[in-house]
């Protein structure tokens, strides 16, 4: 199984805005001997076109991204919600098209987000890294509840050296990002974040882990504007990290 | 096509049928078809003074927990007692005089209330069906007292069945209502309880009471005495049925719903 | 993608993330109920009851008809009467002749959506009738001329200042914020009430259409009185609840009382269904069904589901979303997600498009549904709607320059070497938004509901795509797959 090449599937968001996290995935594969593939055509999941009611516009970015990852042995995401929009968005589109939605299916069976598949079908929860220093974790939505991995972060987590998970108060509570929405109900939106941000600073932790960098980049936006010091990683970045210190 | 019919109509076209193509229901009867009841009631019907002693445990400690005074008694005499002490510590609510309405029950008559008040300023009330002032006494009354049919043990859930003589508005106006439960009418949980009532041929209202009325609605702080009894007590008697035998023992469900049956001859004389 | 502030949602919506009260109660609410709800239903002895349940919800509206039919035959039997309302007009217009016919001055009620939707207590006001709420939080916020504003707590939106205040200038009793004063006083005046009204009119909880009676859930003992005192009483349900057997009854009451205040039982379920037997109480019971939309969204298999609700209220005490608004933003009898997703099936979808949209799909609403239903992906479904516009649900597409923007996100997402090439384009256009924390902290357009109050990363100066192919140049055979995306970003 570590030796099944990995096609990753980075996130449009993290190609984009945060290209270290994908960066940081391919570190940790790399130490762990799995070998990997970008498969550059890929662009976007179709979830922003779903989640907003667009759906022949969303099919046809699965349609694109079926293509694109269709000859993958198995498919890596750092993204839960983008997992969950193919695993569960896509066969939704593609009902009443037998062929598509065969084509689909196969593909989402072979789709995972990280800490899934390195604990889940790699059984992997150390892999070799440390980080000196508390961090608490988020769970987001379409992750925990849609894909049900919860512990699994939380595994890998705590098998890296040196770190401390310190459970905030709701973890699973939405950070009221919710793509759009985030935009056209700023008010709801941030009155979210603000609850989230409180239960994170509550914690006493250095640094809030997540899975899925949509959710930390509203996190990471409302802290930066409020000015405060807690530190916003995605898992990858700190499985990537080797006997450094807190903070790369 | 009435308002009616045109109703129907429009469901089942929503539901794919043809819109006057009435679909009666025998000829769906799993729609209607439920679990056996046999087993709960043969369960409920094989319990010996062990078991309902065991239920009685259990619906001692779920009182506790919703707010439900409780008493153990082993003769309707000692059930007097519980009841007379009550009455005599009542400060009415909603009239001057201490006003008692009973249901018209032979366990509740052989309580002889009237008799213990006859010389106090107590009026005692019975639920007769044909009395046309019992709804002024029903507002005045300060305790309504009640023989419920059945008791759910789990909860502390007394099901109050109406009918002729055991009005609805007994266990609900009145500021405090009075249960004298005997330990034969205890089931264990919401299903037993259910197979039971299944047995009536034609069910009555019925209300399941599980303690005094409440709200949260301000704050969330919870407050007892909403519009309903402000307190409920549960008189649970458990009869020996022969000297020596402990406090628990008891008949039998069948022959309890025998003697129930039986005409009510004994009935008091209303008293004022 | 316009922003809506001006909308009534975001403004209603403002209002309660503003009210310290309100944030407090619900928080305390949220966390009590809704987090008690799920850790219920983890531990839940027969976890297969959910499911069962949902089954028979789902049975039941397959074969509405019948059970209904039935229902109405049982209910005869006994004595009462039946009416079905095919709308919210026949069914007010129904229930104040029969109010006329009776004589009556005095309505009291118990707590009823259903009653709201259909607007009755307006039509009995304009003729003369006085009509009183009689659930406790409902009698404060009918006293407060406002709307309720949670299905199980109506004044959560309140605190006991407040209400020591209403009570004081309207029962004219002493000033008290002690609840119990509170209730007491709440107590003796809707007593009155209760006991002097000609008819009582509740909701229903749940129709038994194998007894012929309706179920009624409180802890107040209210509804007992509206149904037991008054002369007549007249109970409105909408017709999707219904069960068809008392065994299907039992499961159904166990996971409604649990959904909504994590109770066994409530203090009283009462079971009513025809005339009482005894002189005084109650001689004229009339059930009053209401379809007002229901059978278009029974037709709709993309909705069906969303009629197994039994408004437990559950998904209101997890919700994130109304866990900061508060009820009143929903503007409807219905608040909450499952109000999101009824309340634009029955009024009408673009009337209630925020609703629609003002939700983030987190899921937790369908985690903690006793019947688990399905509300994120209905709203999903109904945005879906809002998309394009819908004949069927007389429904126009709600944004045009949306749509648009999404036609053009299509070409792009579809078209890789296009795709990158708007990216390095919308690099360089933010660039004098950067600052020097190296966050965008104000931006133009749709984007500024963004950064009115939150910091943007920025596009990187290399996208991941870019850095790895740096590293990796193509090999032939990937160079053949990737002819066309030759304008990749080399920095
Ligand atoms: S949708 Fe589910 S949780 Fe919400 S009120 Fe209905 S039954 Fe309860």
């Amino acid at each position: 199984m570590a030796n099944t090449t990995v096609s990753l599937f980075i996130q449009c968001l993290v190609d984009s805005m945060f290209p270290e996290v994908g960066e940081a995935m391919v570190t940790l594969f790399d130490r762990l001997g799995i070998p990997c593939r970008f498969p550059p055509d890929q662009t976007c999941c179709g979830q922003p076109a779903f989640n907003s009611g667009y759906r022949r516009e969303a099919a046809d970015a699965a349609r694109h991204f079926i293509a694109v990852f269709e000859d993958a042995e198995v498919i890596v995401c750092p993204s839960g919600s983008c997992v969950h929009m193919v695993r569960h968005a896509y066969p939704l589109l593609f009902a009443d098209e037998p062929a598509m939605l065969a084509r689909a299916e196969a593909v989402a069976a072979r789709t995972f987000e990280l800490s899934q598949y390195l604990v889940d079908q790699l059984g992997l929860v150390e892999v070799g890294a440390s980080y000196h220093g508390t961090v608490t974790y988020h769970d987001s939505c379409h992750l925990s509840r849609g894909l049900g991995v919860i512990d699994q972060p939380r595994q890998l987590l705590k098998g890296v050296e040196g770190l401390t998970l310190i459970e905030m108060r709701d973890s699973d509570t939405c950070c009221g990002f919710g793509g759009t929405f985030s935009v056209n109900y700023p008010e709801i939106s941030t009155a979210m974040v603000d609850t989230k941000i409180d239960n994170i600073l509550a914690s006493g932790a250095g640094a809030v882990v997540g899975c899925d960098i949509s959710c930390l980049m509203n996190i990471l936006g409302r802290l930066s504007r409020r000015g405060e010091p807690v530190q916003v990683l995605h898992l990858a970045q700190v499985l990537a990290g080797a006997g450094q210190g807190g903070g790369q | 096509m009435n308002s009616e019919e045109k109703f129907f109509a429009t469901v089942r076209t929503a539901l794919g049928q043809a819109a006057d193509g009435e679909r009666p229901a025998k000829l769906f009867p799993q729609l209607f078809a439920s679990p056996d009841p046999r087993p709960a009631l043969a369960r409920i019907a094989a319990r010996g003074p062990a078991e309902l002693a065991e239920l009685a445990e259990t619906l001692l400690a779920a009182a506790t927990e919703n707010r439900i005074t409780t008493y153990q008694v082993s003769s309707l005499a000692e059930a007097e007692a519980v009841v007379v002490e009550l009455v005599r510590q009542t400060d009415p609510e909603f009239s001057h005089t201490r006003h008692l309405l009973c249901h018209d029950h032979p366990d509740i008559a052989g309580l002889r209330l009237w008799q213990r008040f006859s010389r106090e300023s107590v009026a005692v009330h019975t639920s007769f069906s044909q009395d046309q002032q019992l709804r002024e006494k029903t507002i005045a009354a300060c305790i309504g007292i009640t023989a419920p049919e059945i008791a759910i043990a789990e909860t502390a859930t007394l099901v109050e069945i109406s009918g002729p003589g055991r009005p609805r508005s007994t266990s609900l106006v009145p500021s405090i209502h009075v249960a004298l439960l005997r330990s034969e009418k205890l089931v264990a949980d919401l299903e037993e309880a259910y197979a039971l009532l299944g047995q009536r041929q034609q069910l009555d209202s019925f209300v399941f009471v599980t303690g005094p009325s409440k709200t949260a609605d301000i704050e969330a702080t919870l407050v007892h005495g909403a519009h309903g009894p402000c307190e409920l007590h549960i008189i649970l008697l458990s009869e020996p049925t022969l000297p020596g035998d402990t406090a628990h023992s008891a008949q039998p469900a069948e022959s309890a719903k025998q003697r129930e049956d039986t005409p009510e001859s004994t009935a008091p004389p209303e008293a004022g | 993608m316009n922003r809506p502030s001006q909308s009534n949602y975001t403004r209603e919506a403002i209002k309660g993330i503003a009210s310290t009260t309100l944030q407090t109660n619900l928080r305390s609410f949220q966390e009590r109920l809704g987090q008690g709800a799920m850790r219920m239903w983890v531990e839940l002895a027969d976890p297969e009851k959910r499911r069962r349940v949902k089954a028979s919800r789902m049975r039941t509206l397959d074969h509405l008809d019948i059970i209904l039919a039935s229902l109405a035959e049982k209910v005869r039997a006994r004595g009462g009467r039946v009416y079905f309302a095919e709308t919210a007009q026949d069914a007010s217009d129904y229930i104040l002749a029969v109010a006329r016919k009776n004589q009556v001055k005095r309505v009291v009620k118990g707590k009823s959506m259903t009653s709201i939707e259909i607007g009755v207590d307006p039509v009995l006001e304009a003729a003369g009738i006085e009509v009183v709420e009689t659930d406790l939080g409902e009698y404060i916020v009918q006293l407060a001329g406002e709307p309720p504003s949670h299905i199980i707590a109506p004044c959560i939106h309140l605190d006991r200042r407040q209400i020591g205040r209403l009570f004081a200038d309207q029962l004219g009793i002493d000033y008290s914020e002690d609840p119990p004063t509170l209730t007491r006083a709440a107590r003796h005046a809707l007593r009155e009430k209760l006991l002097s009204a000609e008819m009582g009119l509740t909701g229903c909880n749940l129709a038994c259409a194998e007894t012929g009676q309706i179920s009624l859930v409180s802890n107040e003992g209210n509804i007992r009185m509206a149904t037991t005192m008054p002369p007549v009483h007249v109970a409105v349900m909408g017709m999707e609840r219904v069960v068809a057997t008392m065994a299907e009854h039992r499961e159904t009451l166990q996971l409604l009382t649990r959904g909504a205040v994590l109770q066994k039982i409530s203090t009283y379920v009462s079971f009513v269904g025809g005339p009482a037997d005894t002189p005084g109480e109650t001689r004229e019971f009339h059930l009053v069904i209401v379809d007002n939309g229901r059978s278009k969204i029974l037709a709709d298999p993309e909705f069906r589901e969303v009629l197994a609700c039994i408004r437990c209220g559950a998904c209101l005490n997890i919700c994130p979303v109304y866990g900061k608004i508060g009820g009143h933003a929903y503007a409807s009898a219905y608040c909450g997600p499952i109000g999101a997703v009824v309340s634009p099936l029955l009024e009408g979808i673009n009337k209630h498009a925020d609703l629609c949209k003002g939700e983030t799909l987190c899921g937790a609403c369908k985690e903690v549904c006793p019947v688990e239903n399905d509300l994120p992906r209905m709203l999903s479904a109904l945005r879906h709607k809002l998309a394009y516009g819908s004949d069927q649900w007389d429904t126009r597409q709600m944004n045009p320059a949306e749509a648009f923007a999404f036609r053009l996100w299509r070409h792009l997402v579809t078209r890789p070497a296009l795709y990158r090439a708007g990216l390095r384009l919308a690099a360089l256009l933010q660039r004098p938004f950067i600052g020097k924390n190296r966050m965008i902290s104000r931006m133009v357009g749709p984007a500024a509901g963004w950064t009115d109050s939150r910091d943007l990363p920025p596009i990187a100066r290399q996208s991941f795509a870019a850095r790895w192919r740096q590293k990796h140049p193509p090999t032939p055979d990937v160079a053949k797959k990737t002819a066309e995306n030759s304008g990749e970003e080399k920095v």
